[in-house]
């Protein structure tokens, strides 16, 4: 205990340094820009400010990329309040209310709202990452060799379901990937195997270029592809950025409702904010003394949104960090940087490498003060960001994903791969295909086959090996759940923004009907 | 939900990734193959399933093109310039280094783009500025100078 308490201390002192918080205020101004532009998404963010932790520690790298996710996940309800888009599907609650607010002159009231509950929702959630992380983590140290394989298929399955609409796709995704993790040397032998004729490919395929590749490039490809449009102007506001008392009071027990909502929505592998920030809108609907102002304008409706999608992004670390489960894509992309850094996902974090995961732990705690800051400070600059153009951003991001590639070897022919994985996933978004999958599978495919091939030496070439301990049947059963879990999670989404989409109109037409009498 | 031609290329697709692999596979040492078999194994399982799944949906609702929903709104022309746009970048740059093809690259689809000309300029030196600090000088990345200017110094 008081080696945690040690541990978390100088985990502050650490992330105290100048240049962390440096980074800490660059990563949350880069993601909240990310996300108040609709088209960019906080994955995306993530997989393309990548290179750039490249050279710096770990702690600091990892840092930066949570900063990045943090601040993208409330910048995507500047444009959801401003002009009524959501930057990223975790603001689309956080439209209904914050858009009413500013058509009745109250922008800056929802823009704080917004920005506050964010800030507890951010806050609160690092409570369970500090307490839970280090326990789930001890779990992993009953794992063996078929335990790690049956794991990594584990987190293929979770995976799979997320984003797309046919879950035995979101499979084909995944084994795709596995197939893709066997081109490169044999892990265990050295041996050549799939390496098209490419000393290049000895090592496989680089991650960091798959990565970029099929969440930033095949952005650029789905933006090229739509008919350019001007983005509607987003509302000038002039009334004070803030909440008196009493609204503060009001909104208080949304947020500690929204933050236990998403704090366990993020726990749960295969759930996300998108679903979270329904379920935190609906919820805080359900509980309001002041339900008559839904669908007016209320500001409890923002706070519920908006901290209940902040306070995935602690919870969603837990599975990240403990077992190499990351629940959804932002988070896939997340531990893809911290494998690219050396580091691998389980119980070594809070042991051998306890100081550099307490300081990340530290810093996530303390970007949460600074979104709240420039959140607050910067709102009129980013408004006018949201309105950035796909005919500029277009070229931009496709110059910043090479140059990306580029920088991990100096070697041309990352950017070939880049480009290739853009192309790929550019089709597999059309086609309902799941990139997220891939791109775990090819972090969790060498871990797989090293679990699959130790496991089966060590029998003799016996499967039943695969099935000989509680913890193989506790992870198969898991596995099970994970396919059926986005059936489960499919209709939890569209019950919440049914629920809050009807009671919305409901509300506007009992509003219609008032402003008509 | 009924059952759409254009995925019949997904599960074409797959099928040629499958034979692909495993006509490479059954060239490796027997050890090297068990896990790339087992991934081969998996992927055409599931492809099968989902080919049932197709033919399913097709007796049961029907079958439609997906032509128009997979590429509603889509712009042809656009994208192929953007497209072919950014391949020519990366040639480019291998001859004429990071700074030329960029500038070369940026300014070719913005125009093509219709941004206005102030605009185009300011993403331009905005998007050099960024990569010359960042890369640059901060990472210390030496980026692409190119074998033609490599060849003319």
């Amino acid at each position: 205990m008081l080696e945690t308490l040690g541990l978390m201390g100088a985990g502050f002192i650490n992330a105290l340094t100048p240049i962390n918080l440096l980074m800490m205020a660059g990563g949350v101004a880069m993601g909240i820009i990310i996300g108040c532009m609709p088209g960019l998404s906080a994955a995306m963010g993530v997989a393309l400010m990548l290179p750039l932790t490249f050279t710096m520690k770990a702690e600091t790298g990892l840092i930066v990329l949570g900063a990045i996710y943090c601040g993208a996940i409330f910048g995507g309800s500047i444009s959801a309040i401003l002009i009524h888009t959501p930057g990223t599907p975790a603001s689309a609650a956080t439209a209904i209310e914050g858009y009413q607010m500013t058509l009745r002159g109250k922008a800056g009231k929802a823009l704080f709202t917004a920005c506050y509950a964010s800030f507890w929702g951010g806050l609160l959630s690092c409570i369970s990452l500090y307490f839970f992380a280090p326990l789930l983590a001890q779990l992993t140290l009953k794992f063996r060799s078929a335990e790690y394989f049956w794991l990594s298929i584990f987190g293929l399955t979770i995976i799979a379901g997320v984003s797309g609409k046919s879950i035995v796709k979101g499979l084909i995704s995944g084994a795709f990937g596995l197939l893709l993790s066997t081109i490169g040397l044999d892990p265990v032998t050295g041996a050549k195997r799939v390496m098209f004729g490419q000393a290049y490919f000895a090592e496989g395929i680089n991650t960091t270029c798959a990565l970029i590749g099929l969440f930033s490039m095949s952005q650029v490809f789905i933006l090229a592809e739509k008919k350019i449009t001007a983005r509607a102007q987003a509302t000038k506001f002039t009334d004070k950025m803030s909440l008196t008392r009493d609204e503060r009071k009001l909104i208080r027990p949304t947020i500690v409702r929204s933050w236990l909502i998403g704090n366990i929505i993020g726990i749960l592998p295969g759930a996300g904010a998108a679903i979270a920030c329904f379920l935190g809108y609906n919820t805080s609907k359900q509980f309001s003394k002041h339900k008559e102002m839904f669908g007016k304008g209320s500001i409890e409706g923002v706070a519920g949104s908006e901290a209940a999608n902040n306070a995935v992004t602690g919870g969603s670390l837990i599975p990240t960090l403990t077992l190499g489960i990351p629940g959804e894509s932002v988070t896939a992309v997340l531990m893809g940087g911290l494998v690219i850094q050396g580091l691998a996902p389980g119980p070594e974090l809070f042991g051998k490498y306890a100081p550099m995961t307490y300081t990340f732990f530290a810093g996530f705690v303390l970007v949460q003060f600074f979104m709240l800051g420039i959140g607050l400070l910067g709102c009129r600059g980013f408004a006018q960001i949201s309105r950035l153009s796909d005919a500029i951003l277009i070229p931009c991001v496709t110059v910043l994903c090479c140059v990306g590639s580029y920088a991990i070897h100096k070697n041309i022919l990352d950017i070939v791969v880049m480009m290739t994985f853009g192309v790929i996933g550019y089709l597999m978004r059309k086609f309902d295909l799941n990139t997220a999958a891939v791109v775990l599978a090819l972090i969790l495919g060498p871990i797989g086959e090293k679990g699959l091939r130790n496991a089966l030496k060590s029998s003799g070439g016996n499967p039943a090996i695969l099935f000989s301990s509680v913890v193989c049947w506790v992870l198969i059963g898991l596995c099970i759940v994970g396919i059926l879990s986005p059936i489960f999670m499919a209709k939890l989404e569209a019950k919440a923004e049914k629920e809050a989409v009807a009671g919305t109109e409901e509300d506007v037409e009992k509003l219609t009907e008032e402003d008509s009498v | 939900m009924k059952m759409r031609k254009t995925d019949l290329g997904v599960v074409a697709f797959m099928y040629l990734v499958c034979a692909y692999f495993y006509s490479q596979t059954i060239t490796f040492k027997a050890d090297s193959q068990t896990y790339p078999k087992f991934t081969i194994i998996l992927l055409f399982a599931l492809t099968t399933l989902y080919l049932l799944q197709m033919v399913v949906a097709a007796k049961k609702h029907g079958v439609e093109s997906g032509v128009k929903e997979v590429f509603k709104d889509f712009q042809p022309a656009q994208f192929f310039v953007c497209l072919l746009g950014a391949i020519l970048y990366v040639v480019l740059m291998h001859f004429f280094g990071f700074y030329i093809s960029t500038v070369i690259f940026m300014a070719a689809v913005l125009l093509y783009l219709r941004v206005p000309a102030l605009y185009t300029v300011i993403a331009i030196v905005a998007i050099v500025a960024l990569v010359y600090f960042a890369f640059g000088k901060f990472l210390g990345v030496r980026l692409p100078v190119g074998t033609v200017i490599k060849a003319l110094r």
